[in-house]
Order: C-alpha cells, then sequence, then structure tokens
C-alpha cells in the first residue's frame, strides 16, 4: 500500500519522505528510512525504553508510535545527543561512571534522562530522576551504576 | 496484521462519519496509541482503517470551580505534571504515575485508556473511586456516562456506533489514594491495585479494586462497612476481610485468585489508613 509524504526534522535536518505507510512505526522510519542505527529496537511493545527518542522535546517510544502521528515534529535521536550541551553531558557522566556494558539500552536511557532534565530543570532529586527512568531496562549494570551517573549529574548541577 | 489506512479527521463530525465507513473493528480510534499499536501488530485480521483523534482541539485541561474536566487525547503526562491535580486528586496522580513509563505517558491518554478498557487497566479504579463521569459525543447528539456504567467488560464498553469520548469530568476533589502490587514498578501491569477516596461532600468512602479480570469494580460490601469519615480499627479491617470475601478474582499468568484476594484485602486496609493519616497530616498543618 502507498502512504503520504512524511516531513520531520531529525536532529536539526528537515528530511521530505513520500510514500510513508500510515502503518510504519518511528521506530522503524529512523532506523531503516533515515538509517540512524543509534535508537535500538528491544521489545517492540512499550516495556523495555531501548527505542526512547525526544519528539518535540518528550520522551517517547518510537516503537509504539505511528509515524505519521508526529508528521511536522522536530526528533532527537542519540545521533543528535553530540551536538547537545545536556546531552553531552549525560553521555560524559554515564561514560565517568562506567554506566553501560553492552551498550543496547544505553541510547534510550541517555535520551529519557535528558528529557527528563529539560522538563523538570534542576528541581528534581536523583531519586525522583531514577522513578522516572522505571520505563527503561538495563539487563547487563544492575542499575547501580547507571544511578552513579545520575548521581554525577546531580553534583555537577550544583 | 494487515495493512491500513491511517486517517485524520480535522473536525469532530468528520471524525463522526469516518467511524461510520465500517463495521466496529474495521474502523477503530487512535489516541496515543499506546495500547492500540501492540494489537495493529498482531499476525491475523486487523483494522481497515485506522482514525486518528490528534486533530480535535481536546488536549485540555480545565477547572471550574472543583470540577476538573480532562479532554479525552491529552496526554497522561500533562496531567500529571499540573500541580492542582496532584494537590486536589492526590490518589489519581498516583494512579497515573503507575501508568508505563514517562516515554509511554507522554502519549498515552485518558480518553484511550476508557476507550480500549484494558482488563488491568490501572486508571479504572481510580475513576471509579472519583466517581468521574465520561462525556460521550456521537452521530445523535452528546451524552454523558458514569464510568461504571461506561466500562462493560474486558475490552468492552458502552460506546454506541459512531461515538467518541470528548472528555473525562472529575466532580469533587477527594482525599485519595492508589496503590498496587505488581513485579516491576514502572512498564508493568498492576496483578492488583486498590483506589480509595472519601467524598467530603457526602462523607462516604468509594473503594474500587484493578487488575482483577475482567474489569475494575467498586467493592460496595466493603465500602458499607466504613460507617464515618474516621472509620474505626475495627471497621477498618472489616472492610479488609470483606474485600477478602467478596471479590471475584480469577486466576491468570499474573496471579492466583487466592493471592488477588489476599493483596486487595491487605491494600483496602493500608489505602484507607493512608487516607486517613494523609487528612489528618492536612488538617495538622
Amino acid at each position: 500500500m502507498t502512504g503520504e509524504r512524511l516531513v520531520l526534522t531529525v536532529n536539526g535536518t528537515s528530511h521530505t519522505m513520500d510514500d510513508v505507510p500510515g502503518a510504519e512505526r518511528l521506530l522503524d522510519t529512523i532506523r531503516w528510512r533515515l538509517g540512524l542505527k543509534g535508537t535500538k529496537e528491544g521489545c517492540r511493545s512499550g516495556e523495555c525504553g531501548a527505542c526512547t527518542v525526544l519528539v518535540d522535546g518528550a520522551s517517547t517510544l518510537s516503537c509504539l508510535t505511528l509515524s505519521h502521528e508526529v508528521d511536522g515534529s522536530s526528533l532527537t535521536t542519540i545521533e543528535g545527543m553530540a551536538n547537545d550541551p545536556v546531552g553531552r553531558t549525560v553521555q560524559e557522566a554515564f561514560a565517568r561512571a562506567g554506566a553501560l556494558q553492552c551498550g543496547y539500552c544505553t541510547p534510550g536511557f541517555v535520551l529519557a534522562l535528558v528529557g527528563l532534565l529539560r522538563e523538570r530543570g534542576s528541581g528534581a532529586s536523583s531519586d525522583e530522576l531514577l522513578a522516572d527512568l522505571g520505563g527503561n531496562l538495563c539487563r547487563c549494570t544492575g542499575y547501580l551504576a547507571i544511578a552513579r551517573a545520575v548521581a554525577l549529574l546531580q553534583k555537577e548541577e550544583a | 496484521m494487515t495493512p491500513f489506512a491511517l486517517v485524520t479527521p480535522s473536525s469532530v463530525d468528520a471524525a463522526i462519519a469516518e467511524l461510520r465507513t465500517g463495521a466496529p473493528g474495521e474502523v477503530v480510534l487512535l489516541a496515543g496509541g499506546t495500547d492500540l499499536a501492540f494489537d495493529l501488530e498482531r499476525p491475523g485480521p486487523g483494522p481497515r482503517r485506522v482514525v486518528s483523534l490528534r486533530r480535535l482541539p481536546w488536549r485540555t485541561l480545565d477547572w471550574n470551580g472543583a470540577v476538573l474536566t480532562v479532554g479525552s487525547t491529552l496526554p497522561l503526562r500533562s496531567l500529571e505534571r499540573d500541580p492542582e491535580v496532584g494537590r486536589r486528586h492526590p490518589g489519581l496522580l498516583e494512579a497515573i504515575r503507575a501508568v508505563g513509563g514517562v516515554p509511554l505517558r507522554h502519549r498515552a491518554t485518558l480518553g484511550g485508556n476508557l476507550g480500549r478498557a484494558a482488563p488491568a487497566s490501572d486508571l479504572l479504579p481510580m475513576l471509579l473511586a472519583l466517581d468521574a463521569e465520561v462525556d460521550l459525543v456521537g452521530p445523535t447528539g452528546a451524552r454523558s456516562l458514569s464510568v461504571d456504567r461506561f466500562l462493560i467488560g474486558s475490552r468492552r464498553t458502552a460506546l454506541a456506533e459512531g461515538e467518541l469520548i470528548r472528555s473525562v469530568r472529575f466532580p469533587e476533589p477527594r482525599p485519595s489514594t492508589y496503590l498496587w502490587q505488581r513485579v516491576r514498578p514502572a512498564n508493568d501491569i498492576s496483578q492488583v491495585a486498590v483506589a480509595a477516596a472519601l467524598s467530603p461532600t457526602d462523607g462516604r468512602w468509594r473503594l474500587a479494586v484493578g487488575g482483577v479480570p475482567p474489569r475494575a469494580i467498586r467493592l460496595p460490601d466493603a465500602e458499607a462497612a466504613l460507617r464515618s469519615t474516621t472509620p474505626s480499627e475495627t471497621e477498618v479491617r472489616d472492610a479488609a476481610e470483606r474485600t477478602a470475601g467478596h471479590l471475584p478474582a480469577a486466576t491468570d499468568q499474573r496471579a492466583s485468585g487466592e493471592y488477588r484476594r489476599h493483596l486487595a484485602s491487605v491494600l483496602v486496609e493500608r489505602a484507607v489508613r493512608s487516607v486517613l493519616d494523609a487528612r489528618a497530616g492536612a488538617e495538622g498543618r
């Protein structure tokens, strides 16, 4: 089935895509149409958070989102985090705390955390941030190192 | 999965007209899509037309005196982030925070949760305890139903052909709480959840339980045990025992019926005490 035109601004660059089927997921548009493989497919059912991206600044599960539902939006993926001051700080905190092993869940964690920091400013405590990261699964670290990365961020903001 | 057409009407009338282009099941509504998306990729026959509500002007939150009206397509995260909602409906805030994780709540909606009527929804017990009303609009006009009448069973509602959920109304702020038991705090479904609220106008308690297929239910027997706004220890324990005695809790892959009845009883006792403690704390300030 042919689809309609889809326009997305991805990491600051506008993309116009034709014939995008109505059933296409944002996750698949990002990975297969745009070739940005940093966004990971985990469970494809909204349970793991690996596919988290920012849609107009709000963290979003790209596996549960039809691409046309966010037509005209501004999208940020892990590839856009290198040029983002908050994104760089979060990634450096993850590196310093050793908050990853296999790395598969890391893009989702970074985007979810950047979304929270933007949404809540510096007012949130580490415990609140960790509770709000509850939708992201990590099967390697046991979360202790991720908690340390969040604590490092709090220290930098203080 | 069958391929489907995604249509995005820009008016309520156009959305109602879209719904009448096919039988229920052939044409489905899409609000946040976080529950529907899962079904859309299931093997086997699916809808041939998906009607997105994103262009309708229903992402609203209004206070009219004590009455809170929430537009059906407002993301749950917006409701959660409103400071007045948490202050005046503490149990509703707790129930919202039990749904998925933050990225899911950026898209999931109250209207979608009601319309999809998932048997283990974490919002429906709280809506029952708050006596929420569902405002519908359809080919023959508008009408309102209590959540209790709106919910028929698992994945079944009183929505008539061509009808849409426009908003959900909460008639009054109530001291309230929402307690749940599940395997994982986020992105999981409660094995059992209990909503408790105390109406300041009629002085009566509302208790509801969720996570018990086929649908969330009120607990009238347990409510009747709580004979005042400040029930005695004996009354609270009686409410908990009546919960265990009357709950029609099925056994499924998430929990046994016996475990559910035990949990519901424990959570009812804790929920009532929690509302009483919060009220005592508020009065002490």
